[in-house]
């Protein structure tokens, strides 16, 4: 535990509680759902916590259309552990949860703490912005948009001041797959990339492809997804994948990797996704 | 602030700071089995069960388990009559050091309640966030095997 | 597994359970900081932000004034005496170039000053407020950099002792030859050379360093410590602070593993210090970030190996040069350089031309100390890595090469008496080896003939096999002291008092193991009470793979000198001469008139009843000799041709550790130190800033294995028969930490055709590389 200074404790009984005492503490006050973010970091401006684990957050629903709506405080556990989260997308949701750190930080972060925080090396952003799913929150005015597009623009203005409610998995009936690589078991990661397919056909209808951990946040390679509707699976296809992100993909140093790595490492990690959703499609 | 909790089937009614941490809590209170071993929750050595389930008590804030129920390997058994899963580790081997030992207990406890015959590459995935430096896993697992054989056997 | 030669020992050889293994197990309040000491402050310390800096002034005026804040020292405060931290017994063969604090800052992280406090966030508070006026100096970060003429002076106090040569920042120094290097090399018709590097690596010991400083009810000094030498602490500390010695007393609880970070001497003095100046109990702990930076490191090493080899394999001339980085201060600097050629080279006893040169370097990084292997670690690692290199040049197999070169029993090797531990060692015949044993069950457990015949392929996965062998030691020869003392209860139970010092290894129970075996009692009827400086004899402490085999000896010498005296109070009562009685079964029995006593019955009489004494006897041993372990590694690893990365897929490790007095605990050493030694290979390595700085001093980004991380690991313990040994036993420690890194960078080579000679040998490292290299197809 790295946070000092802490002087409140409160549990939020409803949504317009917990932004009033956000407010109130004019920019001192945090909220927290598992907190584990909260507890590493080393702030000694906070004074107030503002625990929303009361407010009826955690739950999993599944829509009629096959869609998921995930309450934000929805622990990873509760969420590895449904039904519906292997039935998505392929099974795409459990494959990347399983790799996000280990059981017990899986019982204590929640989706929309990895959601707010964002952080460029996490799983969830780059799964998340991959299957286009989209956040609700209020703040002064209710709010719900696109996670990719939030990453874009202003998602750190807008949930300083705002409480994320829930998070949604809009239907698809296309079929996803995640890759990673740390350093070894329940590392973070140095590259990770999500891809999922939907075929019609034997073709290629839509792609969806995210990198993230570059070590920048997953962002969708749109100019790849563009390019593979209509394209017929097989390894000439993930040859060009390959050389193609290795040509264009935006990578960059850290203290954990070379840019020079993982530009290779991203084409070959695309190119994975791309042949395990493409199995999965049955093509 | 106060807070009341459950700790190992006793109830607690006690001052808390709210920014503490559940690790420091515990070891006020004289649980000393829970242990700080980085202070970060990159290491295993303070998990915990809350609610059965393992976390890692040193990134928990302290108040958030009002109202629920806190497991440490101090409610597992007693020195005369030691849980299974404690025998199971002491004659697989499996204790060197013993600073990771308890949070190595209870992480198996939770995984033998939701499998109770696990596979060994089950174990340790499970066992992922749990390091321990002395041992290099290979007796851990077989305690954890050890102890779920004693389980079918209907010893525990 | 375990190969048994099939002797009657009860107790030895048993894998009985380990005397703290329930308490452990139930978390008892068994370590440092588990026990409450009402009154105490919390001693925190200030570091230095930069590499390498004078300190022109302290006010310390404004963080004195924080309430709660007891006392704060610094270089202007406290005694200067200069010492070494390392924990070695006296006179400590490395540099006196530490000073409590100095005026001087060598290291981003090096101590600056201490504040006692009734709480931690005033302790916090007034750290913050302490003023330092730095004269920041350039800083040299690599060897390189330190050699380099008109390279800054690290060490230009005119106090220190012991340095090599201080202007040119070498801690310690070493050359010594055996023969002629160059008219070996010219008569050899096979020559390889190469050059292997070990970075900053992490011990990792789950506790991190603590301390409680307090005063007894008779105002001595009591410090109970996590630390690997209670004795030295109690030596280093009387005169660093000018204590008597008798006023202080060291106590060692339970510990949460050392791997070598806590055989140094590195907060007990502040400790101390704050508490005898505040007249409270002092309690220190260190977070994780600090033990990183600011406790020990392993040296970072650069070793050089030459083999010279006839046609047939046979080695005949060997060239080794180390060159390690020492960090900022030399603890240990001395004694690692010499271990690396002093526990790599002896293996291959046949050739005759040998040259073991080097140096440790001073450099403005985190200290170095002692870890796991002492610099055989590094050695072999160069060493097996050449070995791998003149197979192939020689056509053979790997194993053939090691099976024809290397020491046997009833050999020696020049370089035991030319290459003690930092000085002059002994001659010394080997007199146990099971290393050809160890090679060939290992290579049969692991399916080497069958491997190697080839890499496989799946995908862009290549897998490859690679082997290595390894020695280490056991103790010190003629330097270092273990004593034991054995009481019997009037009941006929015992109460074995050693100085030894379990870190978790199981020492406690091993050495009652080897009493309860001398005596024929069972082992419940011993109770063991070690590392205490008041009330256990004295012992160097854990270190050098020393306490089975020098310990253990001290115990069984003991145990003799009881046996001797129990003999002679049975002949008193039962009237019949001391050669008649023998001792079995907790009994004295006559062979000749078949009487028997138990010794429940001696030890009343004894005391109570007629001619009353106290059947107690204690014992020390020096050994003359250090037998060595001899270890066999095989190791299967897959490589990821697209992206680098690696995984270890199998590992068997065979190792001949003469008698191994408690079976699962000899194994649980040997597959500790393998899975270290796979983190080393694989993913440990602290990484630094531009200036100096640590910029990954968590477990977040310095990965430690984890349970996923140790494939299917087999570990065999070969027996042999040391007859200098307790029951024949040798140690078992450390040796299984010399094999990973070369075994894993030899089964990269046979999987991709690539020789990783820098580690650890990250995704990145290997994909370079290959991208350089060929990969065999």
């Amino acid at each position: 535990m790295r946070l000092r200074g802490v002087q409140r404790y409160h549990w939020a009984r409803d949504v317009d509680e917990a932004l009033s005492l956000l407010s109130a503490y004019q920019g001192k006050g945090a909220l927290l759902a598992g907190g584990v973010d909260l507890a590493r970091s080393p702030r000694t401006d906070i004074e107030g916590l503002i625990d929303l684990t009361g407010l009826g957050l955690s739950y999993v629903r599944e829509e009629e259309e096959g869609g998921l709506r995930v309450g934000a405080t929805t622990t990873l556990a509760a969420l590895l552990g449904r039904p519906e989260t292997e039935s998505y997308a392929g099974g795409v949701l459990r494959e990347a949860l399983q790799t996000v750190a280990c059981p017990a930080i899986r019982h204590m972060a929640t989706l929309g703490g990895a959601v707010v925080s964002a952080h460029p090396w996490a799983d969830i952003p780059t799964l998340l912005v991959a299957l286009d799913a989209r956040g609700r929150w209020r703040g002064e005015r209710e709010g719900k948009a696109e996670l990719w597009d939030l990453y874009q623009k202003e998602f750190r203005r807008i949930f300083q001041a705002a409480v994320l409610l829930e998070i949604e998995l809009p239907p698809w009936e296309g079929v996803g797959a995640f890759e990673k690589i740390g350093r070894n078991a329940g590392d973070i990661a140095l590259l990770n990339a999500c891809a999922g397919l939907r075929m019609s056909e034997g073709r290629i209808a839509e792609a969806r492809v995210a990198v993230g951990a570059r070590p920048q946040r997953g962002e969708r390679l749109r100019w790849l997804e563009e390019a593979l509707v209509g394209e017929k699976p097989n390894e000439k296809l993930w040859e060009k994948v390959k050389e193609e992100v290795r040509a264009r993909i935006e990578v960059g140093e850290d203290r954990r990797a070379s840019a020079e790595w993982r530009r290779e490492a991203a084409g070959v990690l695309v190119a994975r996704a791309l042949v395990r959703a493409a199995g999965k499609a049955g093509a | 602030m106060k807070i009341y909790f459950e700790l190992n089937g006793r109830p607690q009614y006690v001052e808390v700071q709210p920014g503490e941490s559940l690790l420091s809590l515990l070891r006020r209170l004289g649980t000393k089995s829970v242990r700080e071993g980085c202070g970060m929750g990159e290491c295993g050595c303070c998990v915990i069960l809350l609610e059965g389930k393992p976390v890692r008590s040193c990134i928990l804030f302290a108040p958030k388990v009002q109202g629920k129920k806190v497991t440490t390997v101090e409610g597992l058994g007693s020195l005369d009559n030691p849980h299974p899963l404690q025998r199971a580790f002491v004659e697989a081997g499996a204790v060197q050091c013993g600073f990771c030992t308890p949070g190595m207990i209870l992480t198996a406890y939770a995984l033998l309640a939701e499998n109770p015959s696990p596979t060994p590459q089950e174990v340790r995935d499970y066992l992922l966030g749990n390091i321990c430096r002395c041992t290099g896993y290979n007796k851990i697992v077989d305690a954890v095997l050890l102890a779920a054989a004693w389980k079918g056997e209907g010893r525990w | 597994m375990v190969i048994q030669l099939g002797r009657p020992w009860e107790v030895v050889g048993q894998n009985v359970p380990k005397v703290d293994g329930i308490p452990l197990a139930m978390g008892q309040p068994k370590f440092t900081l588990d026990m409450e000491i009402p009154g105490a402050l919390i001693g925190k310390l200030l570091y230095s932000p930069h590499a390498h800096a004078e300190i022109i002034s302290i006010d310390a005026s404004e963080a004195e004034r924080v309430p709660g804040v007891a006392c704060i020292l610094h270089h202007g405060n406290v005694p200067r005496v200069p010492y070494t931290t390392a924990g070695q017994g006296w006179p400590e063969p490395s540099p006196y170039d530490t000073v409590l604090f100095d005026r001087k800052v060598r290291y981003v992280g090096d101590r600056v000053a201490a504040v006692a406090a009734e709480t931690e966030e005033a302790a916090w508070e007034a750290l913050q407020k302490i003023r330092v006026e730095y004269r920041v100096l350039p800083a040299v970060l690599t060897p390189e950099e330190a050699l380099a003429p008109g390279a800054p002076v690290i060490h230009d106090e005119p106090d220190a002792q012991g340095i090599y040569e201080a202007a040119r920042n070498i801690a310690a120094a070493v050359d010594v030859v055996v023969g002629d290097l160059d008219q070996g090399f010219a008569e050899s018709d096979v020559v390889v050379e190469t050059t292997c590097e070990v970075p900053y690596v992490q011990h990792a010991a789950l506790e991190p360093h603590c301390v409680a400083a307090y005063f007894d009810e008779d105002g001595r000094l009591v410090l109970r410590s996590s630390t690997q030498v209670p004795f030295h602490v109690r030596r280093i500390v009387a005169r660093v602070l000018g204590i008597p010695l008798h006023r202080i007393r060291v106590v060692k609880p339970r510990i949460g593993g050392g791997f070598g970070s806590k055989q140094e001497v590195i907060l007990e003095p502040i400790a101390a210090a704050l508490a005898i100046r505040t007249g409270r109990p002092v309690v220190m702990n260190l977070t994780r970030e600090e033990v990183f930076v600011s406790t020990r490191t392993r040296h970072p090493f650069r070793v050089r190996a030459k083999l010279g080899a006839k046609k047939d394999g046979t080695l005949h001339a060997i060239e080794m040069e180390a060159i390690s980085c020492a960090g900022a201060y030399g603890p240990h600097s001395g004694t690692v350089l010499y271990n690396v050629g002093a526990k790599a080279l002896p293996l291959y006893n046949k050739a005759k031309h040998l040259r073991f040169h080097g140096k440790a370097v001073y450099a403005n990084l985190p200290v170095a100390g002692a870890y796991r292997g002492y610099g055989a670690t590094q050695g072999f690692f160069a060493l097996e890595v050449a070995m791998d290199e003149l197979a192939e040049k020689c056509g053979m197999d790997p194993l053939a090469l090691r099976l024809k070169n290397h020491i046997r029993a009833g050999e020696t090797s020049p370089l035991f008496e030319k290459l003690g531990e930092g000085r002059e060692g002994k001659p010394q015949l080997i007199r146990s080896c099971a290393l050809a044993e160890c090679l060939r069950i290992g290579a049969e457990r692991f399916g080497w003939h069958e491997k190697r015949k080839g890499p496989r392929w799946e995908g862009s996965w290549a897998y490859g096999v690679g082997m290595a062998c390894a020695m280490q030691g056991s103790g010190i020869t003629g330097i270092d002291m273990a004593t034991a003392t054995l009481i019997m209860n009037e009941d006929g139970s015992f109460r074995l008092l050693i100085g030894a010092t379990d870190l978790g290894t199981g020492a406690d129970t091993v050495l009652a193991q080897i009493a309860a075996e001398a005596l024929g009692i069972p082992l419940e009827k011993i109770s063991v009470y070690s590392s205490d400086t008041d009330f256990t004899p004295f012992d160097k402490g854990a270190y050098a793979s020393s306490t089975t085999y020098v310990s253990g000896n001290a115990v069984l010498l003991a145990a003799e000198r009881v046996k001797g005296q129990i003999r002679e109070v049975a002949a008193q009562i039962l009237g019949e001469p001391v050669e008649h009685l023998e001792l079995a079964r907790e009994k004295v029995v006559s062979r000749q008139s078949g009487r028997a006593m138990s010794f429940e019955e001696i030890g009343h009489r004894a005391f109570y009843v007629a001619d009353q004494r106290h059947i107690m006897a204690s014992a020390s041993f020096t050994c003359p000799e250090s037998p060595p372990p001899f270890a066999a590694f095989f190791c299967e690893v897959g490589v990821d041709t697209e992206t680098g990365a690696v995984r270890v897929e199998k590992f068997v490790a065979a190792a001949d550790c003469g008698q191994p007095i408690h079976p699962k605990l000899a194994e649980g050493q040997l597959e500790g130190a393998v899975a270290q030694g796979i983190g080393h290979a694989l993913f440990e390595e602290m990484r630094f800033s531009a200036r100096g700085r640590c910029v990954n001093p968590t477990f977040f980004d310095y990965r430690v294995p984890t349970s996923l991380d140790v494939p299917d690991l087999e570990v065999i313990l070969v027996p042999s028969e040391e007859p200098t040994g307790p029951f024949g036993a040798k140690s078992i420690g450390e040796v299984g930490i010399n094999g990973p890194l070369p075994a894993i960078a030899n089964a990269i080579y046979h999987a991709v055709g690539v020789r990783l000679t820098r580690a650890p040998f990250t995704p990145e490292r290997v994909l370079q590389a290959l991208r350089k290299g060929r990969a065999k197809r």
